[in-house]
């Protein structure tokens, strides 16, 4: 088992990033009038391990025991029906569900799917816990239609049903829906605390940890815990034991996206920007987000930039993202940015240098 | 002199041979005796030619030169008879000299302004076949025979530098016939000459290949505006076959075999302008017909106008015309002033009005006498259908006909169209016609006559007597929304019609007819050509007074699509403001209406990029960008950054076009957003938004040349990656999920698929391939499937994360992993297949249902070794076996045979090899499934081996 699973915490005791959130978490399920609930919060923060241990604490043991199922539903939508496959992770008391995966007919989902589960009571009513948990993934990534259809779930069913949304930013998530939740942010935790549970790992584990080692690690996970410790392991797998300066393996992608950065670095020309264009459709096939690809390639290009530039091409970079969540074919966009960069970084070049 | 071949080389070589030898040529086209002309120029040329053919002797391809310069002594004697003498044009760049002469008697007289031209065009025509090959061979000559023939000496040089050079652009040439003809090579840069209005009437032309400096459209225009006729296709009316360089397609070949002249451009400029001077005052108000034969030889015009007309439209047309003419301006619409009012006057189709004539003639025999039964006979037999179906697209005269007809056979036309409400018959139909139309029609065909007042009368006995009916339904495909279940209402009536009944429809392949045409007798209009058209224009605009020239009225005819009624209704347009109507006025009129043409998306996006698409105008692209509002838009995509924009004049350092790129690109992304829009909120009205800003913005700003960014690029629009691209992405995405699904259902991790993707991808890669490239085999096999099951991950998976961590320039995580490693691993997993706990549903093999992936890791093992794929075959068979044991509890050597046998047919499609093998594997391995439980894993692994050991 990958060390990222097996040392997850699995209750709200033994939480030992964010304790103080585990905590009040645990007396809100104590005091049995648990509200919806809003995690936001970087990646790699937490957000889905406290989940998992709210859901623990609700129900016991049980919520451990999900079942995966790849269900397909027949949604009316208006003249024609649709046929919506979504993959559902379910226990006897919650049901974990993506709706976002199911594009932009995600307010069908949410408007058939989840009211159909959120309608039915849950099997076992006798006991104290008369309600089950929905939790919904990705609710950043709904569209504004969809989120829209869910504010009324989330009050019409709110007696037997609680609603536990998960994303990374909170402001793609409307008012609406932000209003209607307790909202928990999960803070990135901060180097010290990598470097703590990096180290606790290593410990149990058995690990000799060169000083300064695990500490680069933390630096360079960018404060995403998850990604620390896979990180880690990443580089017990390559070479252990471990020497000061072993170099740490970036992900596959980034070290992509990372050549593209400077390929768009050294020239500035159309034959460039259509290699460019073939390694981006690389990363989109190999199912990197597109988003993270062009975050990713911001934050490659202005390590290498002039300040002057920075702000400019962040200004760039924003208003082509933001445009890419209105688009569809997110290359288009991707590829427009770096037309862009390619122009701006060109002619500051021949203004700065003739 | 030889213009041609210098086209091929740098222009300003051109300028500098072209301008000598045109002046030279020109001193002669005024003088006004062709023939005298001719002979000298025949006889220069010749010897010359003669000069030089002697040098040609000893090529292959000369032999048949050769023979003609026997003929020429003949050939000069009497300039007529050289006619039929094939042009020399697969020959030399010299020998082309010969075309000079006048190849069809005919047009002897015209051709002389032109001679000249000629000459020099049939000089270069012809090369292109034989240079390919040649060319060094060629050149060599050519220096030679400048030597020997002494005779301009300079042009002789250039033009064998040009066949060499060529022959080696003779291989673009070659594409060039699939992509976009080329532009002109000095587009724009000749001056266009004017010339009398009428000058090259009655000659047709044929345009092939792409001509020096005018667009072929233009040059088309042009010799259309001098009254001349353009064809697509050289027949033997043609009089010219304009082009500059031979290309030798069918059109050439063609023009040879039939001895047709060659003109180069700048002979038909000559033309033009030689008539100018001389001819154009005296001839301004004569008619076309005498024009042309002022300056062509009269035995060539007067038959062709005659031979152009074709034979299906009789002419009685014209003397119903002129008196129709004197009744001059009145307010009646032209189209019914001049409807026809016999069946024949009815432009083409008199087949089919004689077919429907003979229809309705034989309809009361056919189904009324005999007996009165009730719906005859309903044969195939298409005399004997009960109704017929008129189709054709509008203003071919489809009513008209169908009028003329019944009135000539003495029949009562009820005419029904989309203005009457079709609808179903009201079912109670026995009360009455009280109501609605349709109820009248029902009522009208269930009685065998009855008069235009709708007035019964009676009997079915003395009908013969009284005026025959017949209805028609106009407009058939035009019952919709209204006319609910008019079709099939439509259909009934037929069945027990008592009147013949005439359908009439646009498309007659439309949805709503197809039940309609199994009961109809089906004639399909066709398009009247444009002579015909033209010449029943003609007999209009001259009854009106107005003046017309023949070219312009095909010109119209052609630009309303054969739409007869359109044209007229142009033509009375046309005629309240002007009374001399000529060719350019009609094009300025059509201007905007410019013949639709169905164009590929490649052609639309090369059009829009092309170097001059800055001319287009806004709706020309437009239609461009819309004839494939799906495709163009990707292609544009695509290729938009291999422009480079002629916009941007001085570019140094390219930091023009970088902008430009990037506002395209911009452009682009927003043309993207839009397009969400169109499709999720379908909000169809912003399509033209959508098309400018994804097609017509960048296109505007990188129109130029297109270059290539890649090593070994054809320089051709690309295909659209996009959607090939985003098919495999769709593909991994499933890919993904599938894993995705597994590592969740393993209940180890709960993340994300993102997640899993970016974060633990790299990771699970390594655990899965590290081991295997450093352990030993076994120890590295069995950690590794240990991995694969605490995370549930399939071999399909295992495939799935190799796949998506590659990148192109990096290596392959695969890389250095023995394949005995690999099958080990393969077989391993297998091996534990049974024992393994299974979670999620698709992990379990069904009989029959997984086959395709199956196939598709079959297909990526096989490289590595053979035995992993025999191995897993084996395991196939055994996963199928425990699904069919799982029903039936016990596997007895029995039950094992049946499930054999079951088993066979499942893989019926397997190779002969494979059913062997299954032999062998299966019953081990049905031995396994039956002691399941106890030794299962050590009979699986000899089930395994079984396969391979036989191999």
């Amino acid at each position: 088992m990958l060390w990222v699973d097996k040392y997850r915490p699995k209750t709200l005791d033994h939480v030992t990033v964010h304790t103080d959130i585990a905590h009040n978490l645990k007396k809100l399920v104590k005091e049995q009038d648990c509200p919806h609930l809003l995690f936001y919060g970087p990646s790699g923060s937490g957000k889905k391990t406290l989940i998992m241990a709210v859901l623990r604490q609700m129900f016991g043991s049980g919520a451990e025991k999900v079942k995966v199922e790849n269900r397909t539903w027949k949604v009316d939508a208006g003249s024609r029906s649709l046929d919506i496959e979504l993959t559902t992770l379910s226990s006897t008391n919650h049901i974990e569900i993506s709706p976002s995966d199911a594009g932009f007919q995600d307010r069908y989902v949410v408007q058939e799917v989840i009211k159909e589960m959120a309608k039915n009571r849950p099997i076992d009513t006798k006991g104290k816990k008369g309600f089950k948990v929905l939790v919904l993934n990705d609710v950043d990534k709904l569209s504004r239609e969809a989120q829209h259809s869910l504010r009324r779930t989330m009050e019409k069913y709110s007696a037997y049903c609680r609603l536990i949304l998960c994303c990374n930013s909170s402001s793609r998530v409307t008012e609406a829906i932000r209003s209607r939740c307790l909202n928990v942010r999960i803070n990135a935790p901060s180097e010290e605390q990598i470097l703590d549970v990096l180290e606790l790992i290593g410990k149990k584990e058995g690990l000799q940890l060169p000083p300064g080692f695990a500490a680069r690690i933390a630096e360079k996970s960018n404060r995403n815990l998850r990604r620390a410790i896979l990180t880690f392991e990443t580089c017990r797998v390559q070479q252990y034991p471990f020497t000061s300066k072993q170099t740490i393996p970036p992900m596959d992608w980034e070290e992509h996206i990372s050549e593209i950065a400077s390929d768009i670095m050294k020239e500035q020309s159309p034959k460039r920007l259509f290699q460019v264009r073939g390694k981006l459709y690389d990363l989109l096939i190999n199912c990197i987000p597109p988003e993270m690809v062009l975050k990713r390639l911001l934050h490659e290009l202005l390590r290498k930039l002039d300040a002057e530039l920075k702000h400019e091409v962040c200004h760039w970079a924003a208003y082509y993202e933001h445009r890419m969540r209105l688009g569809q074919k997110a290359i288009f966009h991707i590829e427009a940015f770096v037309a862009k960069f390619m122009s701006i970084y060109k002619s500051f070049l021949i203004a700065t240098f003739g | 002199m030889s213009d041609i071949r210098k086209w091929f080389m740098k222009s300003h070589d051109k300028g500098n041979n072209a301008a000598p030898s045109k002046p030279s040529n020109q001193s002669k086209p005024s003088s006004d005796k062709p023939q005298s002309d001719k002979n000298v120029a025949g006889g220069q040329e010749s010897s010359g030619r003669r000069v030089t053919s002697k040098y040609f002797n000893t090529n292959k391809q000369k032999v048949k030169d050769e023979k003609e310069t026997q003929e020429l002594p003949a050939k000069r004697k009497n300039v007529k008879d050289s006619e039929d003498i094939p042009q020399p044009k697969k020959i030399h760049e010299d020998v082309g000299d010969d075309s000079v002469l006048p190849t069809n008697k005919k047009k002897l007289a015209e051709a002389t302004p032109t001679k000249k031209l000629k000459s020099e065009s049939g000089r270069g025509i012809p090369q292109k076949p034989a240079v390919l090959e040649e060319s060094d061979e060629d050149d060599k000559d050519a220096v030679s025979a400048v030597k020997s023939a002494g005779r301009g000496g300079g042009g002789r040089g250039a033009a064998g530098r040009s066949s060499g050079g060529r022959g080696r652009g003779g291989g673009r040439g070659g594409f060039m016939n699939f992509g976009e003809r080329k532009d002109p090579p000095h587009k724009g840069e000749k001056e266009v000459p004017e010339g009398a209005p009428n000058c090259l009437a009655g000659l047709t032309f044929v345009i092939s290949g792409t001509l020096d400096s005018l667009e072929r459209e233009e040059a088309e225009d042009l010799i259309k505006r001098h009254g001349g006729r353009v064809t697509g296709s050289v027949s033997k009316k043609t009089n010219y076959l304009l082009c500059d360089e031979d290309i030798g397609g069918r059109k050439s070949e063609k023009a040879k075999e039939l001895g047709t002249s060659f003109l180069t451009e700048d002979g038909l400029f000559d033309m033009i302008r030689a008539s100018k001077p001389a001819k154009a005052p005296s001839q301004a108000e004569k008619k076309p017909v005498n024009k042309a034969g002022a300056v062509a030889s009269p035995s060539k015009v007067s038959p062709k106008s005659q031979v152009k007309v074709p034979l299906s439209s009789r002419s009685p047309a014209k003397q119903a015309k002129p008196k129709a003419a004197t009744t001059v301006q009145s307010s009646v619409m032209w189209t019914e002033k001049y409807r026809p009012k016999d069946p024949k006057d009815v432009i083409g189709n008199q087949s089919l009005i004689v077919q429907l004539r003979n229809w309705l003639k034989a309809w009361h025999e056919q189904f009324l006498d005999t007996g009165n039964k009730k719906k005859g006979k309903k044969q195939n037999d298409s005399g004997l259908k009960k109704a017929v179906l008129l189709s054709g697209t509008p203003g071919i005269g489809k009513t008209t006909s169908a009028k003329l007809v019944c009135q000539e056979l003495g029949f009562q036309a009820i005419e029904v169209n989309a203005s009457d409400s079709r609808g179903k018959a009201d079912n109670k139909i026995e009360k009455g016609i009280s109501g609605s139309k349709t109820n009248s029609v029902k009522e009208l065909v269930t009685n065998e006559s009855i008069g235009a007042n709708m007035e019964r009368l009676i009997s079915h006995h003395n009908m013969s007597k009284l005026s025959k009916s017949v209805l028609i339904m106009d407009e058939v495909d035009g019952m919709s929304a209204g006319d609910r279940g008019g079709v099939a209402d439509l259909i009934a009536s037929i069945k027990i019609s008592k009147i013949p009944i005439i359908c009439i429809c646009n498309d007659r392949y439309s949805q709503k007819l197809k039940s309609l045409v199994n009961y109809c007798l089906l004639l399909s209009f066709r398009k009247p050509t444009k002579q015909q058209m033209a010449k029943r224009l003609m007999d209009v605009a001259k009854s009106e007074g107005l003046q017309v020239n023949e070219i312009a009225l095909e010109e119209l005819a052609e630009r309303v699509n054969g739409d007869m009624r359109m044209a007229v209704n142009q033509l009375q347009y046309m005629s309240l403001s002007m009374s001399t109507i000529n060719y350019d006025d009609i094009r300025q009129r059509f201007l905007t209406n410019a013949k639709d043409e169905d164009i590929s998306p490649f052609t639309a996006v090369d059009k829009l990029f092309g170097f001059n698409a800055g001319k287009l105008k806004m709706d020309e692209r437009i239609n461009l960008s819309m004839s494939d509002p799906d495709l163009v838009p990707l292609l544009i995509q695509e290729n938009y950054i291999n422009y480079r924009p002629s916009s941007t004049g001085k570019d140094d350092n390219g930091i023009k076009r970088m902008n430009l790129i990037a506002r395209a690109a911009e452009s682009i992304a927003d043309g993207d957003i839009v397009n969400v829009q169109i499709r999720r909120y379908r909000q169809w009205q912003l399509s033209q938004a959508s098309c400018t800003a994804t097609c017509i913005i960048p296109a505007s700003l990188l129109h130029g040349q297109r270059e290539i960014l890649e090593q070994g690029e054809r320089n051709f629009n690309r295909f659209g990656g996009w959607l090939g691209k985003n098919s495999t992405m769709g593909k991994n995405y499933r890919l993904l999920d599938d894993l995705h699904v597994h590592i969740l259902a393993s209940r180890e991790s709960s993340s994300g698929r993102d997640t899993i993707r970016m974060e633990y991808l790299t990771l699970i890669l390594k655990r899965l391939t590290e081991p295997l490239r450093t352990l030993p085999k076994a120890e590295a096999v069995q950690q590794v499937v240990e991995f694969m099951n605490t995370y549930s991950i399939s071999q399909e998976d295992f495939d799935t994360i190799v796949e998506l961590s590659k990148f192109k320039g990096q290596p392959n995580p695969l890389d250095g992993i023995q394949p005995a490693v690999k099958s080990a691993l393969t077989k391993a997993y297998k091996e534990q297949s049974k024992s393994r706990v299974v979670r999620i549903a698709d992990q379990i093999t069904l009989p029959g249902i997984k086959k395709a992936p199956k196939k598709r890791i079959a297909a990526i093992l096989e490289p590595a070794e053979e035995g992993g794929e025999k191995g897993e075959d084996a395991t196939l068979d055994e996963s199928e076996e425990e699904n069919t044991s799982d029903t039936e509890e016990l596997g007895g050597i029995t039950k094992g045979e049946k499930l054999q046998s079951e088993l066979q047919s499942l893989n019926s499609k397997a190779m002969q090899v494979e059913l062997e093998l299954k032999g062998t594997g299966k019953s081990s391995s049905k031995k396994a499934s039956g002691g399941r439980g106890k030794g299962a894993s050590a009979s699986g692994k000899k089930a395994a081996q079984a396969p391979k050991r036989k191999r």
